[in-house]
């Protein structure tokens, strides 16, 4: 009999409106209409086909409107209504949808819904997702389902099916389900003992509570987000070269353990850049804006490139957020949904602000970036250097200006060799990134009583300086040629001389000093390689001591950064020092050429190598010339004159010396801290235009900055909206949309689907809500309780439907296949993260370091190489070493183009595109994958190190090791297999060592060599097989 | 004893069907829902010997193909369709000349040559011929593919939407330049299923290339499923130890101990079947059969010691290094007499901005002699009559030189606006020639056929109405052939 009734129920399910019930527009009918007619009879205003829309009904073009006395819809009288006529004709002239149109015919259930809706009246509804949140009150508590709203709510449903919720799970089971879903990994032996010790009323409350404060939780949920915004380390497109962004994911990370509250959380990933004095950690979260694919393919089109780039941010805004499919409006007005091609620009306009540049310039941190010091007093110097550097930067760049303006041209140059001189220091020293921490004692002195080589100043160096002194050129690389001399000037105390004095190049080369003087000062070792250049000059007045590089040591052709001076004993003054240069060609030099000097830095721009220039000129050095702008070339150009061009360097020595230490040790952060990409607001943004047919190069009107006019108005500050304004709106409590996406997006996660089960798509196209109440009751409540996420999670988590039992009775399972009714507790495969993060936990190899530079874990040969670039930095995989292997996965570094195989085998997203949901597959592939990975069976041998250092009596380790997979203890049936299953390899190790010896030796962590070799490959397989249990797999 | 095949022998029909059947009824997403009725409701076939673990969608085919499978040969970088198949003897005498602005009305380039002051004409230096009784014209850099003309069509009118490397590829493979749409070979997966229970029904092959200054990338989008379920995506069979990823048992465990350990774990989750009762517990009982099955059906696969030398002298010395085009060639006739419905060969490095004269003769070096042999060897076993073969870069070249055009050397940048490919087999009319471009090789003067038109073609080929294959994601109906018209070129079908 039970049978028989669910077998009419599920009739009732798979064509959804039973005889009796009333049909509603917006569950029965509009996916109907919306999935056969709006293409041409919908919003699309340039596309509409006989004037007709019947997405509407009374509007003069509505379904309910008379034309020519015809009308598509006449409320309750089938016969006149032409939909009705047109649906039913049998004359393919006729007949709706039309043959050219491609889709089939209606079936009988959808002409009966159409034929009923019209009898009942032809009500329309407004799309349900675009109505206001309004909280419905929680249906009245049912016997079984306890007060807790949701499950009074989903026992409603369930009533009307004669239906009622499961039993709850077994306590372990529970445990586990909880654990892994709150946090990533599983309960360990002990948590499980001490939950089900813990009798008292409240106790799964508490492990609720210390799940939600573990930073594991953090670390789990992240991830999610991370797959709907597309993080990922590298750029996505072409070279697909490394993009320094991690400390954002590490923001989201934290964001999610300090619950920070999620409107929050969206105003400081759209805009935290435009909240008044930004915190450091407020413009990392601004990184959202910047984990767009990107580009600098040589021969992009910059337009192009510029409409792709603004597209992917605004369809990645819509859909996590709201829920639209707002990249349907690109080419023309959504088909389906009220969105017009024209708020489609409005909404991009509001991202044409955003400072980064259209091109990635193949570098990790194409500006604006933020360098993230850690600690408050080293981020406020931070941002103090950038004060001081900008005003003498502009000092340095007038003051060049004023010498052009003054007559000195810059020289015309030829390939004629050329010789000349280089000044590096006069009346004072430069620092260098890397000589930034080790100032010596070393004082510069000016006036009467100073003598002087040249300018005005000279420096005093007294005794031995315990640390070196360097006279370096700056960020000049200077090329060793034998016809190069360097030089420097040396005046001996005449009282107190050094017993010595040193120079000796600065190089990458192992190079000889040069010593003048007592060569035995420095000490034997350096007595040994030095070169003696001859007795200290004589002192009381200055001799021009002059070098050769390459007789140093430096090869011919190679480079080196200046010179470095060691003093034995004494005094002496130091002044004037550089070079002089005889280059085979003047117009190759990259001392006086921009273009030569450009050339021999643009691939180490792209490179990861560190490169002594800031982020934002190694950018522009990054770019081709094409892609360069007015304004980078001209940033360049002035660069190279200001900076490096050797006939300036005299004159602008004092306001090149004024900004290059402070820009030195900001270069030296930039290199030695994180960095990440943030946003930052233009000034003006550039123009935004409605694209004709969404083609770059056809730009149309012009267009501000806008939202969808269905939606709550869009409120500005100013006089222009901006990304605060627009993310203000998202999360304003009169949006319809942001609380039931994100509230929906939890509940799957929780559950394994959606109460919609399209989450990236709340319009017309999309699924119904399954509870439409329930949905709108929990979008209220998480805007009312102040969109707590924590507490959000912990509503869901302790209701009963959370709690039930997922076994699948025939029945259930016939009439609810994919459990829309929730029947029954969810059951579903884990993510690829969470296996990887089990196997390594079981095998107590996960290492617990929160955040961090991404790590490179085992990853097969031959991933990367066959498919990346030539001249791409992520073309080969090096694989770490040591504890970097054992991260959580989400450390893992993650390349678009070629994600890690141990990912993207279990549904992992290749992060090129918004991901609100993935996919679960089950392949043959994983199989191989738990089976065979050496990440897999390496944690398997690792746990069984740990059950053979455990205890010694087979049956308490198997029950251990049993417990510590699934958290359950075994059945007499699974005890007995378990034995079969080991006696079977032990027998089969203790016949072969050799190959038990490989087992072992699998995995670069070293096997226990004090644990017998047989016994501990046998339990190896033993877990292996743990590992690869469908229970093992499944939250179950 | 080779204990994978014992264990098969051993099996029922009962117990391995009644378990792949189960499984697919298991799997009841929506999606699934079609394939049910093609795998015949519960999934118990009549015939167990027919049954199939990916049985098509219901419905498909639409009609009767004339391609059961697919290899599709990218030239990845975009070949010189003016050093191959275009012909335009009357170029010689323009050598220098600035291309007319009326040839190139004002199209858009690539920013790599759109500062160049001049366009100067860049007639090729190689030497074309006749061939076979078609007539077919061939340059020299193409010696072997001249003595396949009469089975092949060459389509030398071929255009597509993008101008640089990576929509261009991402274009081509998933027929839309952004990245996130389902490749070819997963939506032929997805439509046809597959016809071998032991292989993947869409194989990847990345041979290996003569080195290039740069060459340019692959990503795997283009072999990704996008929005179709992950199940169809390719699957990359390398030329290294393990030629499907994970294949190889850790050291030390040998099959035996494998399969011991599989038998354990299906007893242990058919209790777990018992204890929820949960589909996807039988799916993954099955899958994991099947990966053990591909553990003994890949080597075998890729084990070319069965092949006779006849065979191995088709193919020429290359086809005995591991990873060569002309391996990945063998290859991949391995893999259709085996019944895997798509195989992509993506042989890279023709990106001749520069130096193209000498770096062309190298990339036909590489890959001449395997589509040569790949065409015979499936013509002599019958193969080629059901067996379609597509040859395509994702752009073509200019007919002006980027950078400095010398007479005995010259560069080419992309050129989208009309490219040569060839199909062969499955349906395709052999010895044909069709479409034309004007006297430079820049535009289109008759029979165009966008990449729309050639998917399109190729879905018809194998028995699939484009316009009816679609897959609703976003809200939308997704066609690899996009909303735009697309047309089959039957002109070119037999």
């Amino acid at each position: 009999m039970l049978l028989h009734r669910l077998l009419v129920l599920a009739v009732i399910i798979a064509a959804p409106v039973a005889a009796q019930e009333s049909i509603s527009f917006n569950t029965h009918v509009r996916p109907i209409l919306s999935d056969n007619c709006f293409a041409c009879h919908g919003t699309d205003a340039g596309h509409r086909e006989g004037k007709l829309r019947l997405d509407i009904a009374d509007t003069p073009e509505g379904a309910y409107a008379s034309r020519d006395g015809v009308r598509a819809i006449v409320p309750r009288d089938l016969e006149k209504s032409e939909l009705w006529q047109r649906i039913i004709s049998p004359h393919d002239d006729e007949m709706m949808p039309p043959a050219e149109s491609h889709k089939p015919r209606l079936k009988p259930g959808e002409i009966d819904v159409i034929k009923r809706w019209i009898e009942q009246g032809a009500v329309y509804q407004r799309h349900w997702a675009f109505e206001p949140i309004a909280q419905p009150a929680p249906p009245k508590a049912k016997s079984r389902s306890g007060t807790h709203p949701v499950d009074r709510f989903v026992s409603d449903t369930l009533a009307t099916r004669k239906l009622q919720l499961a039993a709850e799970a077994p306590r372990e089971v529970l445990l586990r389900r909880l654990t892994l879903d709150l946090t990533g990994l599983p309960p360990t032996p002990d948590e499980i003992d001490a939950f089900l010790a813990d009798k008292k009323s409240g106790a799964y409350e508490r492990v609720v509570e210390r799940l939600l404060a573990s930073p594991r939780y953090g670390e789990h949920f992240a991830r999610g987000w991370l797959d709907a915004v597309r993080y990922a380390d590298t750029h996505g497109l072409h070279l697909d070269n490394i993009r320094t962004i991690w400390p954002y994911r590490d923001w989201v990370v934290q964001a999610f353990n300090r619950n920070l509250p999620f409107d929050q959380f969206t105003i400081e990933q759209l805009a935290g850049d435009l909240l008044p004095n930004p915190r450091i950690d407020q413009l990392v979260a601004t990184g959202y804006n910047r984990n767009i694919l990107s580009t600098s393919e040589g021969g992009a089109i910059e337009a192009e490139a510029e409409m792709r780039n603004t597209a992917d941010r605004v369809d990645t805004t819509a859909a996590v957020w709201l829920g639209l499919t707002a990249n349907c409006a690109a080419c023309h007005d959504h088909k389906f949904d009220p969105i017009t091609q024209r708020e489609y620009y409005e909404l991009g306009a509001i991202f044409k602000g955003l400072e980064d540049r259209v091109w990635d310039g193949n570098i990790r941190n194409p500006a604006p970036i933020a360098i993230v010091a850690g600690d408050p007093e080293k981020q406020q110097r931070i941002d103090e250097l950038s004060a001081m550097i900008a005003p003498l930067e502009h000092t340095l760049t007038t003051k060049a200006d004023s010498l052009i303006a003054g007559g000195k041209g810059l020289m015309k140059l030829t390939k004629k060799p050329i010789t000349y001189e280089v000044v590096w220091a006069e009346d004072s020293d430069l620092i260098t990134p890397e000589t930034f921490n080790a100032r010596p004692a070393g004082k510069w002195h000016r006036g009467p009583t100073v003598p002087v080589a040249g300018g005005e100043a000279a420096l005093r160096l007294e005794g031995s300086q315990a640390r070196p002194f360097f006279f370096t050129a700056g960020d000049v690389v200077l090329t060793a040629r034998t016809e190069v001399r360097s030089f420097v000037h040396l005046y001996s105390d005449p009282v107190d001389p050094p017993r010595a004095v040193s120079l000796e190049f600065i190089s990458d080369q192992k190079t000889r000093r040069f010593v003048w003087g007592d060569l035995a000062a420095f000490g034997p070792d350096i007595a040994a390689a030095a070169i003696h250049a001859g007795p200290l000059p004589a002192p009381g007045g200055y001799t021009r001591l002059e070098l050769i590089a390459c007789d140093a040591g430096v090869d011919e052709g190679k480079n080196y950064t200046g010179l470095r001076i060691a003093q034995s004993n004494g005094a002496a003054w130091w002044d004037r020092a550089g070079a002089v240069i005889t280059s085979p060609s003047a117009s190759d030099d990259p001392i006086l050429s921009k273009d030569a000097w450009a050339r021999t830095y643009r691939t180490t721009a792209r490179d990861d190598s560190e490169l002594p220039v800031r982020h934002d000129l190694r950018y522009v050095l990054g770019l081709s010339g094409t892609q360069q702008n007015d304004k980078e070339k001209k940033r360049l150009a002035n660069y190279h004159r200001d900076h490096i061009y050797a006939p300036f360097r005299a004159e602008l020595e004092k306001e090149l010396h004024a900004v290059r230490p402070l820009l030195s040790e900001q270069i030296h952060y930039e290199l030695t801290l994180p960095t990440t990409l943030i946003s930052r607001e233009l000034a003006e943004p550039l123009p935004a235009h409605i694209m004709v047919r969404g083609q770059y190069d056809e730009p149309g009107e012009r267009v501000g900055p806008g939202t969808p006019a269905f939606l709550p108005p869009l409120r500005s500050a100013g006089a222009k909206a901006t990304r605060l304004d627009l993310a203000r709106w998202i999360v304003a409590p009169e949006n319809p949309l942001t609380a039931r996406v994100t509230v929906n997006r939890f509940w799957q996660q929780l559950f394994g689907a959606g109460l919609v089960r399209t989450p990236s798509d709340f319009g017309s196209q999309g699924d119904p809500p399954t509870h439409p109440a329930l949905l709108d009751w929990l979008a209220a409540e998480f805007v009312r309780t102040g969109w707590d996420v924590k507490q959000f999670v912990r509503l869901l988590v302790t209701s009963r439907a959370y709690r039930q039992d997922a076994y699948a009775s025939p029945e259930l399972l016939e009439l609810d296949p994919s459990n829309q009714l929730l029947a029954r507790g969810p059951r579903f495969r884990l993510d690829a993260e969470v296996l990887r993060d089990q196997a390594l936990a079981l095998g107590g190899l996960l290492q617990p370091e929160i955040g961090g530079p991404p790590v490179r874990p085992y990853q097969p040969a031959g991933i990367w190489e066959p498919v990346a670039f030539g001249g791409s930095n992520t073309k080969t995989y090096v694989q770490d070493q040591g504890d970097a292997l054992y991260r959580r996965s989400l450390y893992t570094f993650w390349k678009r183009t070629a994600p890690a195989p141990a990912m993207v085998t279990f549904d992992a997203p290749s992060r090129e595109n918004f991901c609100v949901g993935r996919g679960r597959s089950n392949t043959p592939l994983q199989a191989l994958a738990l089976m065979n990975d050496v990440q897999q069976f390496e944690a398997a041998r690792a746990f069984a190190e740990r059950l053979l250092l455990r205890t010694s009596s087979d049956s308490d380790r198997l029950a251990y090791a049993f417990r510590s997979v699934t958290a359950r203890v075994p059945t007499k049936a699974e005890q007995v297999l378990l034995h079969d299953t080991l006696a079977t390899h032990r027998s089969h190790y203790l016949k072969n060592t050799e190959a038990a010896q490989q087992v072992l030796a699998n995995g670069e962590s070293k096997a226990n060599s004090t644990l017998p070799v047989p016994e501990f490959a046998a339990w190896t397989m033993v877990t292996n097989l743990l590992l690869n249990l469908d229970e093992t797999l499944n939250r179950n | 004893m080779n204990p994978a095949h014992d264990y098969i022998n051993n099996l029922t029909r009962r117990q391995f069907f009644a378990g792949a059947g189960l499984a697919m009824g298991g799997v009841a997403l929506n999606w699934l829902a079609p394939r049910l009725q093609a795998a015949g409701g519960t999934g118990v076939g009549a015939d167990a010997l027919n049954a199939r673990i990916h049985p098509p969608l219901a419905g498909f085919p639409h009609f009767a193909p004339t391609a059961k499978r697919i290899i599709y040969l990218h030239m990845n970088g975009g070949p010189s369709q003016l050093d191959t198949f275009d012909y335009k003897p009357q170029l010689q005498e323009r050598f220098d000349q600035d291309l007319p602005d009326s040839i190139r009305q004002g199209q858009r380039i690539t920013t790599m040559t759109s500062g160049q002051a001049r366009f100067p004409v860049a007639p090729s230096l190689f030497n074309f011929a006749q061939h076979g009784q078609s007539g077919t014209w061939v340059s020299d850099l193409l010696p072997w593919t001249s003595k396949i003309v009469d089975d092949i069509a060459v389509v030398r009118s071929v255009h597509t939407n993008a101008i640089n490397h990576d929509p261009a590829c991402t274009f081509l493979m998933t027929g839309s330049e952004i990245p996130g749409k389902a490749s070819l070979g997963s939506w032929l997966s997805y439509g046809l299923g597959s016809e071998n229970n032991d292989l993947p029904a869409f194989v990847v092959l990345t041979p290996k290339f003569s080195p290039k200054v740069a060459a340019q990338a692959l990503f795997t989008r283009m072999w990704s499923s996008g929005f179709l379920p992950t199940s169809h995506s390719g699957v990359a069979l390398r030329a290294q130890t393990d030629p499907v990823l994970f294949l190889e048992n850790p050291n030390g465990v040998d099959p035996t101990t494998r399969r011991a350990m599989l038998d354990s774990l299906s007893k242990f989750n058919h209790l777990t079947h018992a204890r929820h009762n949960d589909p996807e517990t039988l799916t993954r009982i099955a899958q994991y059969e099947m990966a053990f099955r591909m553990q003994t059906s890949v080597p075998e696969l890729t084990d070319f010691s069965g092949e006779s030398e006849a065979t191995l002298d088709l193919y020429g010395p290359e086809v005995k290094e591991s990873g060569s085009f002309t391996a990945s060639c063998l290859l991949a006739r391995r893999l259709v007499e085996r019944n895997v419905r798509v195989v992509q060969i993506l042989h890279r490095g023709w990106d001749q901005h520069g130096n193209l004269p000498n770096d062309h003769r190298i990339q036909c070096l590489d890959t001449d002699r395997g589509c040569y042999a790949l065409i015979a060897d499936l013509k002599q076993r019958g193969l080629l009559d059901d067996t379609l073969v597509v040859w395509a870069g994702e752009f073509g070249r200019t007919v002006y030189s980027q950078g400095a055009l010398t007479k005995t050397n010259y560069g080419r940048d992309h050129h989208p606006r009309c490219f040569s490919v060839w199909m062969a087999g499955g349906g395709v009319k052999g010895g044909l020639v069709y479409g034309e471009t004007d006297d430079f090789s820049y535009n289109i003067i008759r029979d165009p056929v966008s990449l729309h038109d050639l998917n399109a073609t190729l879905l018809h080929c194998l028995g699939i109405d484009h316009q009816k294959f679609s897959f609703k994601s976003q809200g939308l109906d997704q066609r690899l052939t996009g909303v735009e018209p697309a047309r089959v070129v039957k002109e070119i079908l037999t």
